[in-house]
């Protein structure tokens, strides 16, 4: 087979989760395939770029991201709230501890920032470190490690779960007490 | 219940402990993430990617021709 053979095999491989990754992006199925439609020609126009044996997957999640934020920015940055402001406009209910609705949990996720999204969804659903999450958006590891910190606080708070008694404080709380006690 | 059904996969490269499978967060993001995956890919793409190979085919066939 063919080097191209094989790239075109490892592409296909990585729509389903392309696919996902956009949707989780842009909250929007349509747009979440052409992103996907994108990605895959500007693959495909790359891939001499492409380092075999590198994270393929992280390499494609890089270029669909940035497609992403392209679109956006001509788009004139159509919705973007600023951390913490949409906090409590959700009216979710409260589930029965353990039985949360996957629709709630969907409508909280949707009204995070996009930034502290797309890292709870790298760290925490696609299956990525810290070090790649960091990689694919351009930024510190500290900076991923934040974001999801603080996404995941605003899901606890709109969902009214806890979730994390297994790990005792998260580091959010952590730091409102260390920096009270001071 | 502290058994999840589905067990953490993501334990060995250390991301993520705090989503991790005792977490509700955790595992709702994993289940709303995997809803997506499992989505049955459309022929777009499927197509999309043959005609770049055969318009790649064709071009290395013309250089070759020359």
């Amino acid at each position: 087979m063919t080097a191209a053979g094989d790239f075109k095999r490892d592409l296909l491989g990585a729509i389903p989760s392309l696919r996902a990754f956009a949707v989780s992006l842009s909250q929007n199925a349509d747009r979440a395939d052409d992103l996907v439609q994108e990605t895959l020609v500007k693959a495909w126009d790359k891939q001499s770029s492409f380092q075999p044996g590198t994270n393929l997957k992280a390499w494609l999640f890089t270029i669909l991201r940035n497609e992403f934020y392209s679109q956006m920015r001509k788009r004139g940055r159509e919705v973007q709230d600023t951390d913490g402001a949409i906090t409590g406009r959700v009216a979710v209910h409260p589930a029965q501890h353990g039985s949360l609705d996957l629709d709630d949990f969907r409508k909280a996720l949707e009204q995070l920032p996009e930034d502290q999204r797309e890292a709870i969804i790298l760290i925490g659903a696609s299956g990525f470190s810290y070090e790649e999450a960091a990689t694919i958006c351009g930024c510190a590891v500290g900076t991923i490690k934040s974001r999801v910190s603080r996404a995941r606080a605003q899901l606890q708070q709109k969902l009214d779960v806890t979730g994390d008694a297994d790990y005792g404080p998260d580091s959010i709380a952590a730091q409102v007490l260390g920096s009270s006690a001071v | 219940m502290s058994k999840s059904k589905n067990p953490p996969q993501r334990q060995a490269n250390g991301s993520a402990a705090t989503l991790g499978p005792h977490s509700e967060i955790g595992r709702k993001l994993k289940q709303y993430y995997d809803d997506l995956v499992t989505e049955e890919v459309p022929d777009r793409f499927t197509d999309l990617l043959r005609q770049l190979e055969e318009s790649e085919q064709k071009n290395s066939d013309r250089k070759e021709g020359q």
